[in-house]
């Protein structure tokens, strides 16, 4: 039954991915993401990170995509139902996109194969390593969230000072 | 292992919209599928791990500062487009305009 379920995640991430690289029109590539998103969370859960899958579909697929689709309301005021991207296929990049592929596998695989499955541990226990021993790198993506908001605030009201 | 053959086709499919894409917009979904990829990679190899909640952990950090690249990424764009009045990566070359 897992093994199902993996298939048709990876089909639909598949699909997602493809229509990224593919797609003409602006708002079917956010979908394409959306749909890549959702299908690694569901990877998450399969993999036993229940609480990774939630916080991926809260933050990246409840709140970046909408900042997706906010940007392009914002930017791609093109004639409706006209495609508004440009798509461009180079044969050599792909060859490249697989050789990378081909790398990453050779390198990975040998890793993945020694090791023994186990689960990502409770809630409880990601409570504890979050503020024991990686509470500095916690305090500083909070600090680093700050900044980007105010970079972000300060990039897009520059013209009204 | 299976897993590992999705994540990384993932990463590569993110690697091959960011090389052949135009528009900002599109390079930058195609980081996010590049992202989504490699923390793929991280939490099916973590999965393996004697301690899942470090992985577990460490994933979620990672989780945070795409969030935060995506918003800056996204701002920017919107900048870029009011000032320079184009989305097309070809056409902004200027870097002081």
């Amino acid at each position: 039954m897992s093994a199902l379920i993996f298939w048709l995640l990876a089909i639909c991430a598949g699909i997602g991915a493809l229509a990224v690289v593919m797609s003409h029109d602006v708002m079917r590539l956010a979908l394409g993401l959306g749909l890549v998103l959702l299908s690694t969370a569901g990877f998450f859960v399969l993999l036993g990170f229940g609480f990774l899958a939630l916080a991926e579909v809260f933050v990246y697929a409840g709140g970046v995509l909408v900042l997706v689709l906010f940007a392009i309301m914002l930017v791609h005021r093109g004639e409706p139902g006209q495609p508004s991207l440009e798509v461009t296929h180079d044969p050599l990049i792909l060859v490249g996109c697989v050789g990378v592929f081909a790398l990453l596998l050779a390198v990975l695989r040998p890793v993945a194969l020694q090791l023994q499955t186990s689960s990502g541990g409770s809630v409880d226990a990601l409570g504890s390593v979050l503020l024991g021993d990686l509470l500095l790198p916690f305090e500083l993506s909070g600090l680093l969230l700050l900044a980007a908001l105010v970079a972000v605030v300060s990039v897009m009201g520059g013209d009204r000072r | 292992m299976s897993s590992l053959v999705v994540s990384i086709a993932l990463f590569c499919i993110g690697l091959y919209a960011v090389l052949t894409r135009k528009e900002v917009i599109a390079i930058l979904v195609g980081v996010e599928v590049m992202i989504a990829g490699a923390l793929l990679v991280l939490v099916m190899l973590g999965s393996h791990a004697a301690n899942g909640a470090s992985i577990h952990a460490v994933a979620l950090l990672i989780l945070v500062l795409a969030a935060t690249e995506a918003a800056v990424g996204l701002g920017l764009l919107v900048a870029a487009a009011r000032r320079l009045s184009t989305t097309c990566v070809d056409e902004m070359t200027e870097v002081r305009g």
